[in-house]
């Protein structure tokens, strides 16, 4: 049975292979012929890709309140990964949908590539939630803090830091991604107004912290000279990057990782020359969609369609605070080293619309030992209009890009 | 025929091929080095930070993971096979190593990370019994092995990885004996290692011949399955490694660390003047053809330029120096000299 001795080894293993491929294929997609409880509502979990934190945190909220009680008794859970490219996902979404699903949460993969599907769901009464990501299709809730300005109060943070003036890197996200997009021109819109500040290096970091941590590296072996970084996802990298290469940092802006948190409190790093601002993008959306939608399935709460949008996030470098315990509690933002990876995104929890989510949730999809599904505030705020990421053909607000976290000050 | 020529114990005298065999390998080695070099000087026009030490530094630590695990590649690469696996296996020795010995590790913790690269070169035997014993095609059988190893790691985690790096592996990274960085000395270790173990053993002997010709090896008593399934442990073994150095790197472990890797692999054993249908190669040239690709990476990012124009001008490089680095390319420019 050597390959080098022309044996039938091949022709068998190809039948075999076939043939369980086929009967893998078969059942996996969703699941197989499950015995559903019929009474229970069915909702799938469509996730695109997994494999970096905050995908997985978010889907371990859905997962943790789909197991807290009430909720365990009324509803069926379903999770599906479909990886990166869009027609994955649509056929995920056509399964589900012919599978009889009453919801889908979802984070969505294209802001355009899935309204086809989408729209054909909605025909059936299939109520889809977007989370973080959104769609421009209007049958469709959005829950997203999209729209609130992560790229241009970030970028007027680090404005404010350097004094107006400075060569600073933009480390972006996955490029032709329309998040990416909505971040950078928002920041783009502050950074043009100060004709002191120079983007010497602009390179996509793909939203992870080990490539931020190359990207920046290489960008700092051409500019060592650097003021700022500018950092969508991963900059904890960044900070890493500044390390490697000696004791002086510089501020950074980035997103939610622990790590990040943690430097931006730490003494050493802050004489050092660290400051900077923790904002961006919030697993703890998947939560607060899934709640929304367990409320509109069992007819607690009456919403149209509509685009919600959830808080930014704003944490400055002087008002990190680190828990004592496995949640978010007396204004702590951040965990203590030993307890969560520096990757972890720390907002994942919201004490007034998420207080059933601990650790426990988070890093495991468990649900929290005695806790019960709280009620969620009766007001959503709506998402303003935002051209290609939430709806389309629309106009976005003519003060689309206006700084609401810190003082906008003039330049020099 | 006199007697002698059939007394079995001249077929292990040496291979007086290995002189003809040298030279072009060498003028590759020596071509893709000072290609990499004159990069970093030309670099001063992109940037008047660039050509210095710190990018030369810069380069060292940013190669020497493409370096390990382009080490494996090229082994598999030799043997007529590839290896699709790679990215998973360096995840998967990053996310057990950062989840199976951590930070706090003392003297027990450490004595797993040689029981990490354990796992490692088991899995990478599944790869190599497949391949030989039940004739999958090696493209296929790295990619399903490389398809579980990822899901295993996934669903080991449940998505989010825990932990951070040990500390010697964090000393390893960015620690530094008499000034100069421990990575670097780690790093010649390596490869003076790796080049001894495939141009100056029998081992290594076995590979070459078996990439040659399976059939022909076969005949001659070369233990191929042996061969064969050795050379994917050793490239599952090179996979871990380079994880391992990565979660020294970045201080944690991601489920997609290994992601920008394995192309790269690919690329460096080709561009280092490695036959991709296998039997040809050397290592040394790979470690050139992996410092060539990183320093071009450094080069290209320090230019202003889209990210579109940065992947074609990646692209178009690494072709141009295909061309140019193929060992009989200058015995193609003689051609058109008539003498």
């Amino acid at each position: 049975m050597r390959t080098w001795k022309t044996g039938r080894a091949g022709a068998l293993t190809t039948t075999l292979t076939t043939a369980l491929m086929t009967a893998l294929v078969g059942t996996a997609a969703l699941g197989g012929p499950a015995a559903a409880d019929e009474k229970k509502i069915k909702v799938y979990l469509s996730l695109s890709y997994s494999g970096n934190a905050w995908q997985s945190e978010a889907a371990n909220v859905v997962k943790a309140l789909a197991a807290t009680p009430p909720y365990d008794k009324l509803v069926e859970l379903k999770e599906v990964i479909s990886g990166t490219d869009p027609q994955a996902q649509i056929s995920a979404y056509e399964s589900m949908i012919d599978a009889g699903a009453q919801g889908i949460i979802s984070f969505p993969v294209s802001a355009t590539a899935l309204n086809r599907v989408v729209k054909r769901g909605c025909s059936k009464g299939v109520k889809f939630f977007m989370y973080d990501a959104t769609i421009t299709e209007p049958c469709a809730y959005n829950v997203s803090y999209v729209t609130a300005g992560f790229g241009e109060n970030s970028a007027q943070a680090l404005v404010n830091a350097l004094g107006g003036k400075g060569k600073i890197f933009l480390s972006r996200g996955v490029p032709g991604n329309s998040v990416d997009k909505r971040h950078t021109d928002g920041a783009m819109s502050v950074f043009k107004k100060y004709p002191g500040i120079q983007i010497v290096s602009e390179y996509y970091s793909f939203w992870d912290d080990r490539t931020t941590q190359q990207e920046t590296g290489k960008a700092l072996a051409a500019h060592p000279d650097v003021d700022g970084i500018w950092a969508q996802a991963g900059e904890y990298g960044a900070i890493q990057a500044l390390k490697d290469k000696g004791s002086k940092l510089v501020p950074v802006t980035g997103e939610n990782s622990n790590g990040f948190r943690l430097a931006l409190m730490d003494p050493a790093a802050k004489q050092a020359g660290l400051t900077g601002v923790s904002a961006g993008s919030p697993p703890a959306t998947a939560g607060y969609a899934f709640k929304l939608m367990m409320e509109v399935l069992t007819a607690k709460r009456k919403l149209e369609p509509q685009n919600i949008e959830y808080p930014l996030p704003w944490v400055p470098a002087d008002q990190v605070k680190v828990c004592k315990g496995q949640k978010f509690e007396d204004g702590c933002n951040a965990f203590p080293p030993n307890v969560v990876p520096n990757s972890f995104v720390t907002e994942v929890f919201n004490p007034e619309l998420l207080p059933e989510l601990s650790l426990q949730s988070a890093l495991e999809g468990k649900p929290t030992p005695g806790a019960t599904i709280q009620p969620l505030p009766a007001e959503v705020k709506r998402a303003p209009n935002s051209p290609g990421i939430n709806c389309q053909p629309c106009k976005g607000p003519a003060d689309e890009y206006k700084v609401t976290k810190v003082e906008v000050k003039p330049a020099r | 025929m006199t007697p002698a020529t059939l007394d079995p114990a001249l077929s292990a005298s040496k291979d007086e091929r290995r002189v003809t065999r040298v030279r072009p390998e060498l003028v590759t080695v020596l071509s893709t080095f000072a290609l990499s070099a004159l990069l970093i000087v030309a670099s001063r026009f992109v940037s008047p930070a660039l050509g210095s030490w710190g990018q030369a530094a810069t380069v060292v630590s940013l190669s020497s993971f493409l370096i390990v695990a382009a080490f494996g590649q090229g082994l598999v690469i030799l043997v007529g096979g590839l290896d699709l696996s790679v990215a998973s296996l360096i995840t998967l020795s990053a996310v057990l190593c950062t989840t199976w010995v951590g930070p706090e590790a003392g003297a027990a913790g450490i004595l797993l990370i040689p029981a990490i690269l354990v796992v490692c070169a088991l899995i990478g035997a599944v790869s190599g019994l497949g391949i030989t014993v039940l004739g999958i095609p090696p493209f296929i059988m790295t990619m399903a092995t490389g398809i579980i190893v990822a899901a295993g790691a996934l669903g080991y985690t449940s998505g989010t990885p825990r932990g951070s790096a040990p500390a010697p592996l964090l000393a390893l990274m960015k620690g530094e004996v008499a000034g100069i960085p421990l990575l670097l000395i780690f790093t010649a270790a390596f490869v003076i290692a790796a080049a001894v173990l495939q141009q100056a053993t029998g081992f290594g002997r076995r590979l070459y011949a078996v990439g040659a010709s399976a059939r022909a090896a076969f005949v001659a008593g070369v233990p191929v399955t042996r061969t064969v399934v050795a050379a994917y442990m050793l490239s599952a073994t090179a996979s871990g490694v380079a994880g391992l150095m990565l979660v020294g790197y970045s201080d944690g472990a991601t489920l997609r660390m290994g992601d920008s890797y394995l192309l790269p692999t690919i690329a460096a054993v080709v561009v280092g003047g490695s036959s991709i249908l296998g039997g040809s190669g050397s290592f040394v040239a790979t470690v050139g053809g992996a410092v060539l690709l990183t320093t071009l990476g450094t080069v290209i990012a320090a230019l202003g330029i889209g990210q579109g124009w940065r992947t074609v001008i990646e692209g178009s490089i690494i072709l141009i120096a295909l061309l140019l680095l193929r060992e009989n390319t200058f015995a193609r420019i003689r051609s058109w000299f008539p003498r």
